[in-house]
């Protein structure tokens, strides 16, 4: 029998081991037909870390496990087991796995296979050990190697010659604005944005060393440590902490990062930007909040504000996005916005757990895996779209869907699950969402539910536009040529089943252990209550209508798909604070030069030369000096003495 | 052990007298009357290492031709006898003379040259050192005197004059304007034994009469040093940074180092750290006395080693862990701890401007390593500059036995 620390290496190690061999073979022999083989042993890497992320989720009780690492600093590689990780590793790796088998095929004919299968690899190492880890500075590595990964992954086309990578039309200008961005711009601004947000979380990290001697989440009084600090110093340093899971997962005003991350191949942005890396975010909150028990600390000074802070960013943002999705025409970009708007609602749910207890949480977690397979569906269905057709924008009718019958049927099937039409899947786990904001109404008001109920039907309403003009009222495609793909199609129908496996689950909710002891049998009790009947009616609604008007031309449409004009914080905005902090620098490095290179050398040359003027060869000028010195000391120390 | 010196005074002297004629033994005869200086009991590392400075000088002599070959041989081992002999005594006559013996020799090799006698150049070293010597002398006595009769006009003018006696034997500024002309006009050669083993004794009895007449008053006169020696390492530095020949450079690096060692000084406000201010000088000679040689000496045949000219310049510079870190570290150390903060900061900073001119020093006599006889003694000095790789707590010690009994 294996070992529980050999079975966690393994986990870890055995995506990244196995992408070695195409990482070098893609060095030395670039597209050679062996070479092109490779990938599947990368593949097989992830298959490994599946079954071990499965095994975990079935047979380990709950629980710490901790190996030493620094144990003088009480920094040791510490994982956790609770229903979070277990599910959400499951998750992760099962989901980068198929991905991985349908990116066998979509990145088949690829110019850099090496580069794409060691970043996917350690992509889902690094989130597998983000997922586990309890330890913050483990989880910091992890959630670094997330952001390099990213970055890889998103400008994995860098020669910026294929159209279809774009995200933007080519050539458009709004104003000053460049309205297209190419990936290696799309690779560059991820990174730079999220490490935007990363400097301030390892700042708050080592705070809390410092100020608590340990990183384990699970160890941490957090209560005593929020009193001790204070309001004002727990605002400063939880938001400071959370700017990491706040621009990771792209909530306002960080969204434009993963807008423009559309320039991946479609397989980087099925699993890094629906169900893992921009997920860590609100996974690393959900964690946190599970082990801060704010439900516990309403006496705390700062917490509820915090809570309060990050419940109205979320909906905030979910409204951003949902709006932005329904303005946008690209694929892949219509869908990042729903992801982002997703996120939000993730982020509110678990927020509200500060007045509704660790329930909240859980519903914001189920709520992640509903989403993270219909939203993994989606992005891989957009990207088969996009090789079809060979364009990035939606285009199709009946005809494209009866070519592409599984890919019309799985999105038909995700977007209903997904946009919460009773009785799908995320119908009930919005359902406990909607029972979550109403119950909210006392201590904050209504604005949590109607802004909820506000995303819920606009969401369900871009769904029916992305199923609507993609397959049954779009324009005919200019090309389309299908190439018998096997992989792709079988990749994403195992994905949109597992929505259905999902809703088995609910159903059966009272049977199921697990969900009734963390109290989520609930989801079918709450799917019946009047409030969502009627919410689900209303998103039925905008369904149909949608799917019957998928278009309508406006200039608040045009506004909202050119997303509400947001890239100009990260183009305009940013870059002039950006420019006038160079300029500053520029000329503090005037001075200094000035200082350093003029002013100072040239005293000095003076004084030397001064200095040495002194040298005239002349003996009678030199007693002179130094007998005059003389007679100066002895007068000074007379006058001391007197 | 007075028996030991006296031995090798007088096999010096007699095997000199006897075979004047033969330059070549009496090199032996210097060589050994030095080493046997090895036998005495006590201050065995002291001893050890000025001999090893002795018999650098003594090595380096071989390299020139003059008109007094063999004497100045047996001159250098009187210096390094006096140097020796200095840490044995505390009898204020014997300790007075041995500043005379060190000192007298010096004026008869600067003279030396393989060309006839650089007189011009000698009138002016002696000037000074004559006048070094009287106002050194007369502080002293002053000093001892004062002791007696209680006066405090006469000790503040004997610490003055012992002071500016002291600055004007090794060359602090503002008396140091003997040292760029003498190193630039006279042979490297004797110029490696002025800048190296005749600089310890002047400070080992200026320490000695010091603590012997340490009284109330010297407080209030500590400042005085301070200023000499702040005002001797901006004038070396300074004057260092726009020299181009590599005489003038080391000249002026000399002042400045006289200057770093004369501020240690001002620890005898405070007798709990005069120790490691007498450690922090000594050993600062001593890097000094190493640099010198290897420099001086491979400027007589325009170069040296790449290697060794930067392993010198490094020591100089304060890198650890050779000498010359230590040696700092030592000053700069019993500086800040008896509060004379300024001070040390106007070191740490002439300390960075010293830099640039080491480097350029080492950058002008880098040579290509070949085997020669210059090489080889570069390479010694460059050997004994690692002695520091013990960490130096040993030398602490020993300074606190030589002056431990003042």
């Amino acid at each position: 029998m294996i070992d529980v620390a050999t079975l966690l290496f393994l986990l870890f190690a055995t995506p990244v081991a196995c992408s070695l061999p195409i990482a070098f073979a893609w060095v030395y022999r670039p597209g050679a037909d062996w070479a092109r083989k490779l990938p599947i042993l990368s593949v097989f890497g992830l298959f490994v870390s599946l079954c071990i992320a499965i095994y975990i989720l079935l047979y380990f009780p709950d629980g710490v496990f901790e190996y030493p690492w620094l144990p003088d600093y009480n920094i040791n590689f510490v994982f956790v087991f609770d229903y979070l990780s277990k599910y959400m590793g499951a998750l992760t790796a099962f989901i980068a796995f198929l991905i991985g088998v349908y990116g066998l095929e979509y990145m088949k004919h690829d110019y850099r296979l090496g580069w794409y299968w060691f970043f996917f690899n350690m992509f889902t190492a690094s989130m597998l050990l983000v997922v586990y880890s309890d330890n913050l500075l483990m989880l910091l590595i992890g959630w670094e190697g997330l952001g390099l990964a990213s970055w890889g992954l998103i400008g994995h086309w860098f020669r910026d010659d294929d159209e279809l990578a774009y995200v933007g039309v080519i050539g458009r200008k709004v104003g000053p604005l460049k309205m297209f961005w190419s990936p290696s711009f799309g690779g560059w601004r991820a990174i730079s944005t999220i490490r935007f947000g990363d400097m301030p979380m390892f700042f708050a990290i080592a705070a809390i060393y410092a100020l608590t001697g340990t990183l384990n989440i699970s160890e941490i009084d957090w209560g005593h440590l929020f009193h001790h600090i204070g309001l004002v110093g727990t605002l400063i340093l939880m938001i400071a902490f959370l700017m990491g899971p706040f621009t990771k997962s792209a909530q306002l005003p960080f969204s434009e990062w993963l807008m423009t991350a559309m320039t991946g191949p479609t397989t980087v942005s099925a699993l890094l930007h629906s169900a893992t890396m921009v997920a860590a975010g609100t996974y690393l909150f959900m964690r946190l909040s599970l082990y801060i028990e704010p439900w516990k600390l309403h006496h705390t000074p700062g917490v509820e504000q915090l809570y309060f802070f990050v419940l109205f960013l979320g909906l905030i943002s979910a409204l951003y996005g949902a709006s932005v999705a329904l303005g946008c025409r690209e694929r892949k970009v219509l869908l990042a916005a729903s992801t982002m708007s997703s996120l939000g609602l993730m982020f509110a749910c678990a927020a509200a757990s500060f007045w509704l207890g660790k329930i909240a949480i859980y519903v914001a977690f189920w709520y992640l895996i509903t989403h993270a397979f219909a939203k993994a569906t989606l992005f891989l269905v957009a990207g088969h779209l996009i090789h079809a057709t060979h364009d990035r924008f939606c285009c199709g009718n009946l005809e494209l869907a009866k070519k592409m019958k599984v890919a019309f049927l799985a999105t038909i099937f995700a977007t209903l699950c997904l946009s919460g039409i009773p009785p799908f899947t995320a119908y009930w786990v919005k359902s406990a969402m909607d029972y979550v904001m109403h119950h909210l109404m006392h201590e904050v008001g209504g604005a949590p539910l109607y802004l909820l109920i506000a995303v819920s039907v606009i969401y369900s309403a871009f769904l029916a536009k992305f199923l609507s003009l993609n397959f049954i009222k779009g324009d005919k495609p200019k090309h389309l040529h299908l190439h018998g793909e096997i992989l792709m199609p079988l990749a994403y129908a195992v994905m949109v089943s597992m929505l259905a496996l999902l809703l088995y689950a609910i159903l059966t909710g009272r049977e199921v252990e697990e969900l009734v002891r963390n109290g989520l049998e609930m989801f079918v009790e709450k799917g019946f209550e009047k409030t969502s009947l009627a919410v689900g009616l209303a998103v039925l609604i905008s369904y149909a209508i949608t799917l019957a008007i998928p278009k309508l031309e406006s200039p608040i449409g045009r506004f909202l798909g050119d997303r509400m004009y947001m890239p100009a914080l990260n183009d305009y905005i940013v870059p002039k604070i950006g420019w006038a902090i160079a300029k500053a620098v520029d000329w503090c490095n005037k001075v200094i030069d000035v200082f350093c290179h003029q002013a100072i050398p040239e005293l000095i040359s003076t004084y030397s030369l001064g200095v040495r003027a002194i040298q005239s060869g002349s003996l009678r000028r030199y007693v002179k000096i130094a007998l005059g010195f003389v007679m100066v000391a002895l007068i000074f120390a007379s006058l001391v003495g007197w | 052990m007075v028996g030991i010196m006296i031995a090798s005074l007088i096999f010096v002297t007699l095997g000199t007298l006897i075979f004047l004629k033969r330059p070549k033994i009496v090199f032996v005869i210097s060589l050994l009357a030095v080493l046997i200086l090895l036998l005495l009991p006590e201050f065995r590392s002291y001893v050890a290492l000025v001999i090893a400075i002795g018999v650098l000088n003594l090595l380096s002599m071989m390299i020139m031709n003059n008109q007094i070959k063999g004497l100045d041989y047996a001159l250098t081992a009187l210096i390094a006898m006096a140097t020796v002999y200095v840490v044995f005594t505390n009898d204020l006559t014997m300790i007075l003379l041995m500043f005379v013996i060190s000192s007298i020799p010096t004026y008869i090799l600067v003279m030396t040259s393989e060309n006839g006698a650089k007189v011009d150049v000698a009138v002016k070293y002696i000037t000074f050192m004559v006048f070094a010597t009287v106002l050194f002398l007369t502080g002293a006595v002053l000093l001892v005197y004062s002791k007696n009769v209680g006066s405090e006009l006469i000790y503040l003018l004997g610490f003055v004059m012992l002071i500016i006696g002291l600055g004007m034997e090794v060359g602090c500024a503002p008396m140091h304007e003997w040292v760029p002309d003498v190193f630039d006009s006279a042979d490297p050669i004797p110029i490696s034994i002025i800048a190296s083993i005749a600089k310890i004794v002047p400070f080992v009895v200026a320490y000695k009469i010091l603590i012997m007449t340490l009284n109330p008053t010297t407080a209030k006169i500590v400042p005085f040093v301070a200023f000499v020696a702040a005002v001797s390492m901006f004038v070396g530095n300074i004057g260092a940074l726009t020299s181009t020949k590599p005489a003038r450079i080391l000249a002026y690096s000399t002042v400045a180092n006289m200057g770093y060692i004369l501020a240690t000084l001002v620890a005898l406000i405070n007798l709990d750290w005069i120790y490691l201010a007498f450690a922090g000088a000594l050993l600062q000679l001593m890097a000094n006395a190493f640099g010198k040689i290897g420099f001086l000496v491979s400027m007589k045949e325009g170069g040296a080693s790449t290697y060794l000219m930067y392993a010198l310049a490094f020591s100089f510079i304060g890198m650890p862990p050779l000498i010359g870190f230590w040696g700092k570290l030592f000053i700069l150390l019993s500086i800040v701890k008896v509060g004379y903060v300024w001070l040390a900061l106007i070191l740490v900073i002439n300390s960075a401007m010293s830099v640039p001119y080491y480097v350029r020093l080492a950058r002008i006599l880098a040579k290509p390593t070949i085997p020669s006889f210059v090489n080889a003694i570069a390479l010694i000095a460059v050997a004994l500059t690692f002695i520091t790789l013990i960490p130096p707590n040993w030398f602490v010690d020993l300074a606190k036995a030589i002056i431990g009994g003042v």
